[in-house]
């Protein structure tokens, strides 16, 4: 039996509050960097968004802003061997977007200018092309667009690799650990966790929570309402191969893709019902109905498909849909990252880079400053 | 959340429990629907069996009491929708069912579950292999099918189920090589003594018991598979003495084997919809928290038979019969009086055959040890093929949760959803942490219950019916 990490006593450098891709990357390159690092997870260490989302590496539904931070994100899935250890089973494939009405196609060629000219290099194909790169697609599409760079990764097998990268490096993980409150000390932060007696002490802290940001976030002063998107996914028994690439619709509400098991993978952010204060979720019929009826029409054959399981993971999203990367505290010791959209990709990126800024480097994350939307936050948090 | 003011009463199951409780509630006077996935009534105890099992088994009083409650659902104005599968219930208490004519939804305004057991099979090396069947299984088979599942046939398990099938193997003339027996000699004999609370059960025991040994049948107590070999002919099953290195007794020539470590409620429904469970540390098992007439903490949602507690088919007709009047009761179709007067001897009935019951579910419960014996190679999950040293490998890394287990190794990811491989995952995990089962949890239970064709779903569709939503943000 492996021992649990003993609640530290001491002052940790840095204490990282949610276990997904965000914050156990930061956590991980903060802790190669030489700091002392404490992952607190309310759950299981991934087990949330991070390990149950449609695992795409694509660009096509990547937000156009977000597209150079995608291809790294992207880059560093498919060499996890290096930096992680482990080989996360990122496999690199052709991505196309399809349309089928005229309405489609006008949207398809206009969402691959704007991504084309963010670098993402999406090209317009004829029908006849497009059959080539992935012959089980609908004969009666109009137009598609192809990007050379695209791909998919198990997400559930993520998290196993990091929890060995985690211990490797250091990082004193405690899951089923609530954080409820954070209150300044002389030197850092006291953090209070529903499941122990006394708060830790942290000279730093990160805030990595997910779909549960909010309420922290205003305990420092900032008040960003934070949506819960509840995607909708559907996993289908290993089938013969019908489907190659990943493929999506013109207005990103599809993805779709078959790993090496033969399991067809069938999401896009179709919507359950919940919310993450009564906790439980559920599928809205209509909706299962619409997303297997869009992927049967895109890949017919899946008519032969069984439907094995279908669930919900959730997805936070700020009022302009940009991430939130970067310092809440005129102190420089308290600051957030989430809010990703198609955060999966760029995630390992994006929580790079905040390890680099917080180890004192300065890459350019003035797009995601979180000031962006309370300009009048106190400097100092207020419990 | 309180149930909805409209839609039909529900019963799913037709097994003893699900049939007696719409026969009831019919007789209040209250229109009721069974959903049952059989074709016919019956369950698994009462299952109709087929034209060649009516000419080879001798009458017994499972095809009798069979008939009769088919006979009575026929004659009665419950509502019966054979070979209906539910697959998946909304909270509003909406059921989603698969049936002959496709898909269907089906709002329940009181839902009674009584869907009865699942079969709990121990990993061993060689499970999987096709010949190696559940006891429950080799029962039907043999019982409503009529045929063996091969004429040299070890019985291997836990509890009386074990003789039963051995048993029913010697009735058409099959061949009983050995019964390997996870409990002790004395488990028996103790239980014999709170068999005398219910004779005709005894008296069923004393006879499976005795023919046995006139055969000269090898009965092994505190013993389980240690593994099972394909050999050129037949199956080479290698017993183990529990808590023992090494095989004790090897048997050759085996055409199959039967094996099961008792049953657990089908809790699927009662979960999804969110009523409170328990760990049954006796029976080793989740159970839905009921009341004595079988209503969960959710209101207008009840749980009856095996479905709330394994105690077997006499229990689980008076378990039926008093959820039909609680739900004739809650449904204002009788009144308080009339229901204690209705239940009073059901229940004192009921006491007596429960405690017996209960007695047994420890013999059923694998322990910790067991658990322990399972050799690394074993496979557990046998849909996606994990083996007992990769949940253990896990465990070390830290997982402690079920659904982390599923995540990390994709044990319980399969067609079955974890239905079979979930108490042996949940035991290895356990065992190798020194922690009590429950605090493994269980699978989250997932939509669709089992697989479900994906065409059943679409339909017929033209890709302007699809309500795409709108653009996601550029």
């Amino acid at each position: 039996m492996t021992m649990k990490p003993a609640w530290p006593d001491a002052p940790v450098d840095v204490a990282v509050i949610g276990g997904g891709v965000m914050g156990a990357t930061a956590a991980l390159f903060l802790a190669r960097g030489g700091m002392r690092v404490a992952l607190l997870d309310r759950q299981d260490l991934f087990r949330s968004a991070s390990g149950v989302n449609a695992g795409t590496l694509t660009l096509h539904m990547t937000r156009a802003q977000l597209i150079p931070h995608a291809m790294r994100g992207r880059e560093m899935w498919l060499t996890s061997r290096e930096w992680l250890g482990t080989d996360v089973g990122a496999l690199a494939t052709p991505g196309l977007s399809l349309a089928f009405t005229e309405g489609e196609e006008a949207l398809l060629r206009e969402r691959a200018r704007v991504r084309q000219q963010a670098g993402a290099p999406i090209e317009i194909v004829p029908p006849a092309r497009a059959i080539a790169i992935e012959p089980g697609l609908n004969p009666s599409i109009r137009a598609a667009a192809y990007c050379a760079l695209d791909g998919h990764i198990p997400a559930y097998r993520v998290g196993r690799a990091y929890a060995r990268a985690l211990a490797g490096a250091g990082v004193s993980l405690f899951e089923h650990c609530a954080v409820t409150a954070i209150h300044p000390s002389g030197n850092g932060y006291d953090i209070s966790c529903a499941e122990q007696a006394r708060p830790l002490a942290a000279r730093r802290v990160v805030l990595a929570a997910g779909v549960w940001l909010e309420k922290m976030l205003g305990w420092f002063g900032h008040t960003i309402p934070i949506r819960c998107l509840i995607n909708q996914l559907v996993v289908t028994e290993t089938m013969p191969q019908v489907m190659g690439s990943v493929v999506s619709i013109a207005n990103g509400l599809l993805s779709l893709k078959q790993f090496a098991n033969g399991s067809v993978l069938i999401g896009g952010g179709w919507q359950g019902e919940g919310n993450i204060h009564d906790g439980g979720t559920r599928v809205i019929p209509e909706n299962l109905r619409g997303n297997v009826r869009l992927a049967q029409h895109v890949i017919p054959r899946l008519s032969q498909a069984q439907i094995l399981r279908v669930w919900l993971g959730l997805e936070s999203e700020t009022p302009d849909a940009m991430p939130l990367i970067g310092a809440l505290t005129p102190r420089d010791d308290a600051f957030v990252i989430g809010c990703a959209h198609s955060g999966f990709t760029s995630g390992p990126y994006m929580g790079r880079l905040l390890a680099e800024r917080i180890l004192g480097g300065t890459p350019d994350l003035s797009a995601f400053d979180p000031h962006r939307f309370s300009p009048s936050s106190t400097p100092e948090p207020s419990p | 959340m309180s149930p909805p003011e409209r839609g039909a009463l529900v019963v799913v199951g037709g097994g003893v429990a699900g049939a007696t409780a719409a026969l009831t509630i019919s007789r209040h006077g209250l229109p009721v629907t069974l959903v049952d996935e059989q074709p016919q009534a019956g369950g698994q105890i009462f299952r109709a069996p087929t034209p060649h099992a009516r000419r080879q088994v001798p009458p017994n009083h499972e095809f009798s009491d069979g008939d009769r409650l088919r006979a009575l659902l026929a004659a009665s104005r419950v509502e019966t929708r054979p070979a209906t599968r539910v697959w998946g219930v909304s909270p509003r208490m909406e059921l989603d069912v698969l049936g002959p004519d496709g898909i269907d939804q089906l709002p329940a305004r009181a839902l009674v579950v009584a869907n009865g057991a699942t079969e709990r099979l121990l990993p061993f090396p060689g499970w999987t292999d096709p010949r190696v069947i559940g006891l429950a299984g080799a029962s039907i088979l043999l019982r409503n099918a009529g045929t063996l599942p091969g004429r040299r046939v070890v019985v291997a398990g836990a509890g009386p189920l074990l003789f039963s099938v051995a048993h029913q193997v010697m009735e058409p003339g099959g061949h009983v090589v050995a019964v390997i027996d996870a409990g002790r000699r004395g488990d028996w004999l103790r239980l014999g003594a709170t068999l005398m609370r219910d004779p005709a059960r005894l008296r069923m025991a004393a006879q499976w018991m005795t023919r046995l040994r006139l055969a000269g049948i090898p009965i092994h107590h505190q013993t389980h598979i240690a593994a099972v070999h394909a050999a050129p002919h037949g199956l080479s099953v290698a017993v183990a003495k529990t808590g023992r290195p090494g095989v004790a007794y090897q048997y050759d020539d085996v055409d199959a084997v039967a094996c099961g470590h008792g049953l657990k409620p089908t809790t699927l429904l009662t979960r999804t919809l969110g009523a409170r469970h328990r760990f049954d540390s006796a029976g080793g098992y989740w159970e839905p928290e009921t009341d004595s007439s079988g209503r969960t903490s959710r209101a207008g949602l009840y749980a009856t038979g095996d479905a709330a507690g394994i105690r077997g088919a006499a229990v689980a007709r008076l378990r039926g019969l008093i959820t039909g009047h609680a739900v004739a009761l809650d449904q204002g179709a009788i009144t308080a009086r009339d229901f204690a007067r209705l239940t009073r001897r059901p229940r004192m009935l009921l006491r007596r055959l429960d405690h017996v019951s209960r007695t047994m579910l420890p013999l059923l419960n694998a322990s910790a040890p067991l658990f322990r014996a399972i050799p690394d190679d074993a496979i557990v999950c046998r849909c996606e093929r994990v083996r007992a040293a990769t949940l253990r490998e896990t465990a070390a890394t830290g997982a402690r949760d079920l659904n982390q287990i599923k995540a990390w190794t994709r044990c319980g990811m399969g067609p079955c959803q974890g239905r079979m491989c979930e108490d042996g995952a949940r035991g290895v995990l356990a065992a190798s942490c020194d922690l009590p089962p429950e605090e493994a949890g269980s699978f989250t239970p997932r939509t669709p219950f089992f697989p479900l064709p994906l065409a059943a779903l679409t339909g017929t569709f033209a890709y302007s019916d699809i309500p795409l939503p709108k653009a996601a943000p550029l």
